[in-house]
């Protein structure tokens, strides 16, 4: 091919890539850089032609008062239990698709269905009628159990009810693991009968080593997910927005996000969330080293 | 031999449909347990089985708060992001498929690794640049977004885009087609499903959203989700939000995201599956 075809081409790549360059530069960069040059003021909302340096005063409110670490550390509390539940359960409800069971499409839209609700009608729904403290259909079932009402608003109960509400919609991840389990060669199960595996040792040792890239995609963005929830826990016990919830759920970026809208509190909330930017980027890179470990490649290197 | 190998793979088969019921079950009876509770009477308890039938409910549902406002705005937003983000996001997915530049792998790994940056590390900046932009209050955010394409939708165009033969292409090249127009004339077409895909999952994505627009919009301007959200279904000067009108608001919301779900199921679940990813 000719240079002038080459120089075409690049050209045209270049401008076919352009809407995203520019949008992703003017409203992704930019905005990402200026949140951090805002932390380091003392923007307030209202002071923008008027800002001043406050150097690391803001990162060091974030790190030193009552609500953002102890407000990191229970979100994080709350990831490493929501995020190999949800990932389970997918995992799980995929497994028992991939037996060519009767009726299979009928399961995996029933499965699949709670994750496409519009997160509000979930809220509403499992709040008004499940949680309620007056009635609910939860302590219904427990007291058919004997097993008296719990409060699960309240302080002890609102984790599980988040983590009730939230993995409701887990399904949402079974496509993946669906996806992935097609693609185990049948002839690696084959012969693993022939030697005499079980169901269980097949699950183990084929399976399971087979599905780790996708299990580890799954939890990866898991958490990065899990660690950005705000508008579940403000609106399972608040009204709207910028109520504010109960301790338990009070998780980090329900801090950052009210500090901001409620507070004005731009700059700190600004370092808030640079600082979960920095502990996502930190927790992802862990997670990519780790992988060698437990992640299966075909390619050795 | 055939006795002793037949029993444990029925036991299995029926423990296997027992599994499946018993989540059925789980994941559909709080579905039906909204439908039921939304017909029931003001103020009244959950209940299981329906007690009466208060269709009206759901005529309070649009009328008690703005509701058609709200969702004249719901489709306004999700008009726009549909159309554009799947023009815009097919067109990058395409480039970084099929044409050869200097510079181009690593941006698409930087096109892979904004889906890692969380949003509100760059929606609240955003804010603020709007702001000073006048762009507040106004639909253009979701036009500039729009037009910008989305990490992932790209993705699965290139996806898609990588695994048509080049002979298609190479045809038109020769006739002196500009690789726009292969683009808009070759590619989009022949991926109907994908496009459907993108654009059901685009509408999803937008319909849904609550906190987007709480942070850009005011009142006025707030979508369904959003409005759900911050206004409360209430009588004229009492502060109890009434649960059986709010219940089938939200089914009202979810109407629109589960009928799009089943007109393209089918395409839907392919198009994640070669996709390998969901966003």
């Amino acid at each position: 091919m000719s240079i002038k075809e080459n120089t075409r081409r690049t050209i045209s790549f270049y401008m076919m890539v352009s809407p995203w360059l520019i949008i992703f530069v003017s409203l992704s960069l930019v905005p990402l850089l200026y949140g951090l040059f805002l932390s380091f003021t003392n923007y307030r909302g209202f002071n923008i032609d008027n800002l001043r340096f406050v150097g690391l005063d803001n990162y060091k409110l974030v790190l030193t008062d009552n609500d953002a670490m102890p407000a990191l550390r229970r979100t994080l509390l709350f990831a490493l239990v929501n995020v190999p539940l949800g990932s389970a359960i997918a995992f799980l409800l995929a497994m028992l698709l991939n037996n060519n069971a009767r009726g299979t499409g009928i399961y995996r839209t029933i499965f699949y269905l709670p994750s496409i609700i519009p997160i509000i009608t979930t809220i509403l729904l499992f709040k008004n009628i499940l949680f309620n403290t007056n009635g609910g259909i939860l302590n219904t079932i427990l007291n058919l159990f004997g097993i008296g009402s719990v409060n699960w608003l309240g302080y002890s109960w609102a984790p599980v009810a988040l983590l009730l509400l939230m993995n409701w919609g887990a399904g949402g991840g079974i496509l993946i693991y669906l996806a992935g389990l097609q693609g185990i060669a049948s002839e690696y199960y084959e012969s693993a009968s022939i030697d005499g595996a079980n169901a269980l040792q097949k699950f183990w040792h084929i399976t399971t080593p087979l599905m780790t890239p996708t299990i580890f995609f799954n939890m990866l963005m898991g958490i990065i997910g899990s660690l950005q929830i705000y508008m579940q826990p403000i609106l399972l016990t608040g009204e709207e927005l910028l109520a504010r919830p109960i301790r338990p759920i009070y998780f980090y970026n329900v801090h950052a996000f009210q500090q901001i809208f409620n507070g004005q509190r731009f700059s700190y909330g600004m370092a808030a969330l640079w600082v979960l930017f920095v502990v996502i980027l930190f927790i992802s890179i862990v997670v990519f080293v780790t992988r060698k470990y437990w992640v299966y490649s075909e390619v050795e290197n | 031999m055939t006795k002793r190998r037949k029993r444990p793979v029925r036991a299995g088969r029926v423990f296997l449909y027992l599994s499946l019921l018993s989540f059925s079950f789980i994941f559909l009876f709080p579905l039906y347990l909204a439908i039921v509770n939304s017909l029931q009477g003001w103020y009244s308890v959950p209940t299981v089985l329906p007690d009466t039938w208060n269709w009206s409910n759901y005529y309070y549902a649009t009328t008690m708060i703005d509701f058609w406002r709200y969702t004249r705005n719901s489709l306004i937003i999700s008009s726009i992001s549909v159309i554009t983000t799947t023009l815009s996001s097919g067109m990058v997915g395409y480039a970084f498929a099929r044409l050869k530049a200097p510079g181009k792998n690593a941006l698409f790994m930087l096109v892979i690794s904004t889906m890692m940056v969380p949003g509100i590390v760059t929606q609240i900046p955003t804010y603020v640049l709007f702001n000073q932009l006048n762009l507040l209050n106004t639909f253009w955010p979701w036009f500039l977004w729009g037009i910008g394409g989305s990490a992932f939708y790209i993705f699965m165009y290139r996806q898609f885009f990588v695994t048509i033969p080049v002979e298609l292409e190479e045809a038109a090249r020769i006739d002196g087609c500009s690789y726009f127009r292969i683009y808009w004339n070759i590619f989009l077409p022949i991926s109907k499903p994908l496009v459907a895909t993108a654009m059901i999952l685009i509408f999803h994505g937008s319909w849904n959203d609550v906190t987007g627009p709480f942070m850009y919009l005011k009142e006025q301007r707030y979508p369904l989700a959003t409005a759900l959200s911050m206004i409360g279904y209430k009588e004229l000067g009492s502060n109890i939000t009434i649960n059986q009108i709010s219940i089938a608001g939200g089914l009202l919301l979810a109407i629109p995201v589960i009928v799009t779900f089943f007109v393209g199921q089918k395409n839907i679940t392919q198009g994640i599956a070669t996709t390998g990813i969901k966003g």
